[in-house]
């Protein structure tokens, strides 16, 4: 190499690295402007929700990079569970009331900023049911943003051919409609179940369906006394006739079977006449079977409320990053937007429901009930997802047992081990009522 | 000297593996024995000694007790299932080395191997099913009544051990089949030529002489069974309202009771007789084909 071509290559070096340094220089810059924050979301339906949100706020925000990491729920929970502890968590993370106290115990979650929290007790935007639901201790730590609530779906062309021209009102309705809705072969079985019922699956989930079943029976799963303990309360006849309509439906009329499909896709696929769910099921509806025929009803006394909150993790500015997306949820036109594409209910009061009720009746069951209407929730307690998850065992081993359909004694039997059990593990956690 | 150093180079050349071994496999080991006696929420700093009142109450869990139950038919069904037929299928194999199918029956049996477990577990979900299954409308050609494969109590651990079964295969027979092609000619031959018949001698000269093969096989087997869990959560599911009976495994309970539970102390106790058990079963197996190889 020539001595001009060497300073040639040498100029073309230095030209190089200065070039790489500035870009270098201005990529460290943006980064710094930048603000990452990540939403851990335990139902992969709101995915688009949260991107809705994020959007709505790049003009405001627009270094602020949204990512939503949205897995099912029982695997999202674990997520937190070791997230949190790891200090690798997402700055964002949903959770529902009655899990998040272990939690706020340990100080893992943060507390709301002033501006949040008097904007979460100010009556105008949500009920005190939901503002004591995102509290711990009298500190607001959550954003409530929406609700499982219950509601009955119902197939109306299986209806009509049944003849039935309404839902049930009664908790005896059901059994009557079941029977005449179920549709067979030509050997009995049946090919249609009348009822979808929760027999199977594992998990809390079986729990919390018998338990909104023996709501409308005037029972109650975990009874709460003056000294803020705890104790098992279905081990009555509240608890019996729920159980034995289970197994009446199972073995005696033989309107539904275990190993049936179930659920909402069998609904979607006409292959069942009607079941309880939440409203996620609208949405999911419209996306996957729009043709259905279908409509909602209040149940027979009340429902289920499932409070869902947005949590914040992390520090300065990814912290009031993530405040900012939290209230961002909270604009009235994001939450309908959550309630007409997602069908999640959202918790804020004075929302114009009117125009998505008129374009998708379905709705209305849940958010124009009577006065009377009645409402429970999980019961607050540390240990709530053993308790209902052991509980589910003992339901699904009594579903599968013949014998018990029709013997009052025999489920009594049943009722009282399980509660048995309920109240050692309350026991062993300190909090079982004397 | 000269032994010194190598005894010195040699330790020192096996330190960082044993370094990372102890990192990755002691510690672990020992930090759960540690935590078996203690309570532990996973939140909470604090961590109070406990003895042994974890394995107590395991002792009186029926759910645990119906965990360590269906494990254990699994494991050894696995086992009964998987060690015999894949000796049988790698003779096969083996005798038909010059064949131009060899490559693909070896492929064949050892696909299932390779194949993600989660797809291949929904693969065999749809074959099981109840109401849309192949397996019931094969079975009701034959007028058999169609089966809950998914929700019968015993139906459900049986499918279980079919999937297990069929994952596990195609590595024992790949196993049995290295063992085969280091098996000398010179027996069989000698056999051949004392007239023994291609079934004798693989009674009397392959059996016995794949021992330590059989004892490898039957360790991994039995150990992998032990740790079912990925099959049965997307087989025998967990999700909502599927029509599946969930089949309770003893890692599945571990996963549960730690991080759904948050009783991380009771799931380690759990992971500690799971432990136990898995070496007792390793120790009776190496003990029973060792004292069956020195009667030989």
């Amino acid at each position: 190499m020539t001595e001009p071509h060497r300073t040639r290559a040498r100029s073309k070096m230095v030209a190089l690295v200065a070039g790489g340094s500035v870009a270098a220089f201005v990529a460290a810059a943006t980064s710094v402007a930048a603000q990452d924050i990540r939403v851990w979301s335990g139902y992969p339906e709101l995915e688009p929700f949260y991107a809705h949100v994020a959007e709505g706020m790049k003009a405001d925000h627009p270094d602020l990079n949204v990512t939503v990491e949205a897995i099912n729920l029982r695997d999202h929970e674990r997520r937190v569970a070791l997230g949190l502890t790891s200090g690798e968590a997402a700055e964002i993370i949903e959770m529902a009331s009655a899990l998040a106290p272990r939690y706020l115990e340990n100080d893992l979650y943060n507390i709301a900023p002033d501006e949040v929290a008097a904007f979460v007790t100010d009556d105008a935007n949500f009920g005190a049911f939901f503002e004591d639901g995102a509290s711990f201790g009298g500190t607001v730590y959550g954003m409530p943003l929406f609700r499982g609530q219950s509601a009955l779906y119902y197939n109306t062309d299986m209806f009509a051919a049944a003849g039935l021209d309404g839902p049930p009102t009664t908790m005896a309705d059901y059994d009557t409609y079941a029977e005449a809705l179920t549709q067979r072969d030509a050997s009995g079985k049946p090919t249609v179940s009348g009822w979808s019922l929760r027999l199977s699956g594992g998990g809390a989930g079986i729990t919390e369906k018998f338990n909104i079943n023996m709501f409308q029976h005037g029972g109650e799963f975990l009874e709460r006394t003056e000294d803020g303990k705890w104790r098992a309360a279905f081990a009555n006849e509240a608890g019996r006739e729920t159980l034995k309509q289970y197994l009446h439906n199972l073995y005696t009329t033989k309107t539904v079977a275990a190993d049936m499909p179930a659920d909402a896709e069998a609904f979607e696929r006409g292959q069942t006449a009607m079941f309880i769910r939440e409203s996620w099921v609208i949405g999911d509806i419209a996306a996957k079977a729009p043709d259905l025929n279908y409509a909602t009803a209040t149940l027979p006394v009340g429902s289920i409320v499932s409070q869902v909150n947005l949590y914040v993790t992390g520090e300065d500015e990814a912290e009031a990053a993530a405040w900012d997306f939290v209230m961002a949820t909270q604009e009235p036109d994001n939450l309908l937007w959550l309630l007409e594409n997602v069908g999640w209910l959202p918790n804020r009061l004075g929302l114009d429901y009117a125009p998505i009720i008129e374009k998708t009746p379905a709705f209305e069951a849940y958010v124009q009930y009577p006065d009377d209407y009645g409402f429970f929730t999980n019961p607050n307690v540390g240990p709530v997802e053993e308790i209902m998850a052991r509980f589910a065992a003992q339901l699904e081993r009594a579903f599968a047992d013949p014998s018990l359909a029709g013997d009052d004694a025999a489920i009594d039997a049943v009722l009282a081990e399980a509660a048995a059990e309920i109240d050692g593990i309350l026991e062993r956690e300190g909090l079982l009522a004397e | 000297m000269l032994r010194r150093r190598r005894w010195i180079f040699s330790v020192v050349a096996i330190l960082p593996v044993l370094a990372i071994f102890a990192y990755v496999r002691v510690f672990p080991i020992t930090e759960i024995l540690r935590l078996s006696v203690h309570k532990w929420d996973i939140l909470s700093k604090n961590k109070p000694f406990i003895g042994l009142s974890n394995f107590r109450e395991l002792a009186g869990d029926p759910l645990f007790r119906e965990a360590l139950f269906n494990t254990s038919i699994i494991a050894f069904g696995v086992l009964i299932i998987t060690v015999p037929l894949s000796l049988v299928l790698a003779a096969l194999i083996f005798h038909r080395t010059r064949s131009r199918f060899a490559g693909f029956y070896e492929t064949t049996v050892f696909i299932p191997h390779v194949v993600s477990l989660v797809p291949a577990a929904m693969a065999w979900k749809w074959i099981f099913d109840a109401q849309l299954g192949p397996l019931n409308a094969l079975l009701s050609v034959f007028g058999v009544e169609p089966k809950s494969w998914l929700f019968d109590p015993v139906l459900s651990l049986v499918c279980v051990i079919v999937l297990c079964s069929w994952q596990a295969l195609g590595y024992c027979v790949l196993i049995y089949l290295v063992g085969f092609k280091n098996l000398p000619h010179s027996l069989y031959e000698a056999a051949k030529l004392d007239g023994a018949s291609g079934l004798q001698s693989f009674r009397f000269l392959s059996i016995p002489m794949l021992k330590p093969i059989t004892l490898y096989v039957s360790v991994i087997t039995l150990v992998s069974a032990f740790n079912v869990y990925a099959q049965v959560y997307v087989l025998a599911s967990d999700a909502q309202g599927a029509p599946g009976r969930q089949v309770r495994v003893i890692v599945l309970d571990m996963l549960e009771n730690a991080f759904r539970n948050y009783r991380v102390g009771y799931a380690a106790a759990e992971a500690v007789i799971l432990l136990l058990i898995v070496l007792f079963l390793t120790l009776i197996q190496f003990r029973l084909l060792r004292e069956r190889r020195g009667a030989a």
